[in-house]
């Protein structure tokens, strides 16, 4: 299929009954809705899980879908969605999270001649460390942080993402890098990261 | 002494290269001479590179991205089936009427007629695997496969359930579970014969 083809004119092919178009849709955000779910919810058979759920609940909403803002924003609404729902089950019934699994071993065995194993675990703790910080944002400042620093989304798209004012948006962010700099400054300074 | 105003906000939105060029311009102008801001856009700059770096770290599996589409699919093709057991549990819930009284006789002719006719189309019995689809089929198709996987699967444990644990009751309601997905499929009269069967003790393993 033409790559050139835009989003919101495969969900008008799906609506008009081709819905192969709908397979387009899922091999252009799949990969991009999982990663932005793995970073919320932190555990990988969680993040499949609920991607599934995403496109199940597009492909089911998508007939009467109007395209009153990007497709890729709606998606990443039902995602957060959902992803606000798990965090509120989870509170219910905690899970392991990703940095409690075991790290596969595969993980750990240097990738070629020259990289160094004992780097590469520092590497994985530094960014275990970096992580956890961004895990101690609020739910809010977390949600913006990720949508507008890993997912590209502007603000405005970010801001229909959450259901939130533009500027509102702008706050989340603010206090969120501030507070990222108040757990992370004492680390670099110390160069334990 | 209070650090300039423009050390939060201003400074994040800089670093995060979040400014329009109309900002940006005096905002640059302005870090020339604010130790303040100057050393703030350092400090949010590493911020952000640390949380990149480490995001970025964190992959999504290939192999996990490879079932999405099917694992789709076969969510619908469920949800399909939910549908359709709600509908077959309200018909059942009115049909059940007809078992009260003098009408069992009229119904239990009904049911051996359905098992004859099934009999005689032998050809049901055989249990043939659905044949993957093409990737270009379209989505309606493959929901439909993936439940006549499911409703093909049910038989299949309800006959292994028979076949290992003997439990009648267990492969009983195997069978009229499997009738309920089936509704509308020719594998209906697939669960009605083999329904008749294990009630005359004539039931086959596979």
């Amino acid at each position: 299929m033409d790559k050139l083809i835009d989003d919101e004119m495969l969900v008008a092919q799906f609506q008009s009954g081709r819905q192969n178009a709908f397979d387009e849709l899922m091999k252009r955000y799949k990969s991009k809705i999982f990663s932005y779910l793995l970073r919320s919810v932190r555990n990988y058979e969680d993040a499949e899980d609920i991607t599934i759920e995403v496109f199940f609940k597009a492909y089911r909403a998508l007939d009467n879908w109007q395209p009153k803002a990007k497709f890729s924003t709606w998606l990443y609404k039902i995602a957060s969605n959902l992803a606000i729902d798990y965090h509120r089950t989870k509170v219910r019934h905690p899970v392991y999270a990703l940095e409690d699994m075991e790290i596969p071993e595969a993980h750990l065995v240097a990738t070629d001649l020259h990289s160094d194993p004992v780097q590469q675990v520092e590497d994985q703790e530094r960014g275990r460390i970096i992580r956890e910080a961004v895990d101690q944002l609020s739910p809010k400042q977390k949600a913006v942080f990720m949508l507008s620093r890993y997912e590209g989304l502007q603000l405005k798209e970010v801001a229909e993402t959450l259901d939130m004012a533009e500027g509102t948006v702008k706050i989340h962010l603010h206090r969120a890098v501030k507070r990222l700099q108040t757990l992370l400054r004492p680390l670099w300074e110390n160069n334990e990261i | 002494m209070p650090k300039c105003i423009k050390s939060g906000g201003q400074a994040i939105d800089y670093a995060a290269k979040l400014l329009s060029p109309e900002e940006e311009e005096p905002f640059e102008e302005h870090l020339k001479n604010c130790l303040d801001c100057t050393e703030a856009v350092q400090s949010f700059r590493t911020v952000l590179q640390l949380t990149d770096q480490a995001q970025a770290e964190l992959r999504v599996p290939e192999l996990a991205l490879q079932d999405i589409e099917m694992n789709v699919y076969k969510r619908l093709a469920a949800a399909h089936e939910q549908t359709l057991l709600s509908r077959v549990r309200a018909s059942i819930a009115n049909f059940g009427s007809l078992f009260r009284g003098p009408r069992i006789a009229i119904a239990s002719a009904i049911a051996i007629a359905l098992i004859t006719v099934a009999l005689l189309m032998g050809n049901l019995f055989r249990s043939e695997s659905v044949p993957p689809l093409p990737e270009t089929y379209s989505a309606v198709a493959r929901i439909e496969q993936y439940r006549q996987q499911d409703i093909q699967r049910n038989l299949e444990e309800a006959l292994i359930t028979h076949h290992l644990r003997n439990d009648a009751w267990d492969t009983e309601s195997r069978l009229y579970r499997m009738k309920e997905q089936a509704d509308g499929t020719n594998w209906m009269a697939v669960a009605d014969a083999h329904l008749q069967n294990l009630q005359s003790g004539t039931l086959d393993t596979p």
